[in-house]
């Protein structure tokens, strides 16, 4: 099986962890940084790898505070992956939004509308 | 309200030339709570981290700071008001290695004699005087009614090991706007005193800027991911509203001073980050961000048309074009505008102003301003 991705969270990079074992995926905290491609390479490689062999159901958890378009991009290739993915095994999104945070909860909406997947809106 | 190409802007470059003319870093205007003075300690702290080696400067410039600030809060209601010149003011500066601190607040005119007389005699006094002086102030007691006001400029001389340099500029019949340089580095600057007379005079130029544009807070670049951070802590200290409100705002100044970061221009070495301006303004009913930064001038038709066109589009019209950037995957590696105005555009829910300013063959001084309404 696939190594887990654990990368920890900076003050402008995000909590991501990947772990097809104990069946975890999830992305958290911030994401702004100046480099989005550079970040989200092995976070892409990583999902790309998992897609030749996913698990049965991939519970996928956005629970972001805050990104910028830069990260919005690396998302949406993200969600492309998971898209994929979706032809062969169940796949769900988990978004997560603050209940004052309606620009969240309207990027989310934006990427459910745009990807064919199962979105769950969850306020946190 | 202003909308597209807009020459009202052009203060911005006046701005930054100021700005740039004294390496002047940081500018507060507004009133000063414990929580913006906070943020502004923070925000120095950070600065002095990055630049400065010396922990004896730095813990010399931190006390004088505290100092600096403590007395605008002290005296910012002395002479309450509405006018744009009963907001206190806060100034960092760095030139030539060496750290400027000037700080201003309203004063009744019946005042003035006593400030005057004080520093006059604190500039007068050798090192050792002043000692016994400060000694003299404290236990007397009987100099200031308002606690300690004589003690800080003593004590802010024996720190800065510096004259201290003042100006008073009339503001109504019964009362003025007092400024204080201080200059908080090691050695004295013998003979450089002139000099800092003009500083003082471009701070006051600049501050009449700041009064008539509504300004809040100027900081001059260069602009980095590191130094965009520290701006961004000390904004989400200052935003006052709601959750939401200030998220937007946060959302907004993000892409904006990546917008300098990644697209920005250095005429020079690009070691610090690009050079720029950021300002936010505050008005009745709505905040100004403005930005300024140099721009490749083969890249400004480009970004011209791809601003009038975010401009002229509809919600929906709005919406779609987003969608269609955000799965185009390959602006990313052509460095073009992405994203980032139209997200501007849309969050904000006004029209973006800009304008471009001629500086060179090479370079142009583009000015950016988002409009965000309070709710």
């Amino acid at each position: 099986m696939l190594e887990a991705l654990i990368i920890e969270s900076k003050e402008d990079t995000p909590k991501v962890v990947l772990d097809s074992i104990n069946k975890v995926f999830q992305i958290s905290e911030r994401s702004l940084p100046e480099n989005a491609i550079g970040f989200y390479e092995p976070v892409l490689e990583w999902l790309n790898q998992y897609a030749t062999d996913p698990v049965e159901i991939t519970i996928f958890n956005f629970s972001l505070e805050y990104f910028n378009t830069a990260s919005a991009k690396q998302i949406a290739k993200i969600l492309l992956i998971l898209e994929n993915i979706a032809k062969k095994q169940r796949v769900a999104i988990n978004w997560y939004y603050k209940k004052e945070d309606s620009d969240m909860l309207s990027s989310g909406t934006r990427f459910s509308k745009l990807i064919d997947l199962n979105f769950s809106f969850i306020e946190s | 309200m202003h909308t597209g190409n807009a020459d009202f802007l052009n203060f911005v470059l006046a701005l930054f030339k100021a700005m740039q003319r004294d390496n002047l870093g940081y500018v507060y205007r507004g009133r000063f709570t414990q929580e913006i003075t906070d943020n502004i300690l923070a925000l120095t702290e950070n600065k002095l981290e990055k630049e400065e080696h010396s922990s004896k400067i730095k813990k010399r410039v931190y006390s004088i700071l505290v100092e600096c600030l403590q007395n605008i809060t002290r005296h910012q209601d002395d002479a309450k008001n509405d006018l744009p010149d009963s907001n206190g003011l806060f100034v960092i500066q760095k030139q030539e290695d060496k750290y400027f601190i000037t700080t201003g607040n309203m004063v009744m005119n019946d005042n003035i004699d006593y400030i005057k007389n004080l520093i006059e005699t604190i500039n007068s006094l050798e090192k050792e005087e002043l000692k016994s002086y400060y000694k003299m102030v404290l236990e007397d007691g009987s100099l200031s009614a308002k606690g300690g006001a004589g003690l800080g400029l003593i004590d802010m001389a024996r720190k800065s090991g510096n004259k201290l340099l003042y100006q008073f500029r009339p503001v109504k019949e019964d009362s003025s706007f007092f400024y204080l340089h201080t200059i908080p580095s090691l050695e004295g600057l013998e003979g450089n005193f002139e000099n800092k007379e003009e500083s003082l005079n471009n701070i006051i130029s600049i501050h009449n800027t700041l009064n008539a544009e509504n300004i809040l807070l100027v900081s001059n670049g260069p602009f980095n991911q590191e130094s965009l951070m520290v701006l961004l802590g000390s904004l989400e200290g200052q935003m006052t509203g709601t959750i939401s409100h200030k998220k937007k705002v946060f959302y907004i100044v993000v892409e904006m001073l990546q917008n300098i970061v990644k697209h920005g221009y250095a005429p020079e070495s690009k070691a610090l980050g690009n050079p720029g301006i950021f300002i936010l303004g505050s008005h009745k009913g709505f905040y100004t961000i403005t930005t300024g930064n140099y721009v490749d001038k083969n890249k400004s038709g480009e970004l011209k048309e791809k601003l009038e066109k975010v401009n002229s589009l509809t919600q929906d019209e709005l919406d779609n074009y987003f969608n269609k950037c955000l799965f185009d995957f390959e602006i990313d590696s052509s460095k073009k505008a992405g994203l980032g105005i139209i997200d501007l555009r849309i969050k904000s829910g006004n029209p973006i102003s800009y304008t471009f300013s001629e500086v060179t063959d090479e370079f142009t001084f583009f000015s950016l301003q988002t409009v965000i309404t309070t709710e």
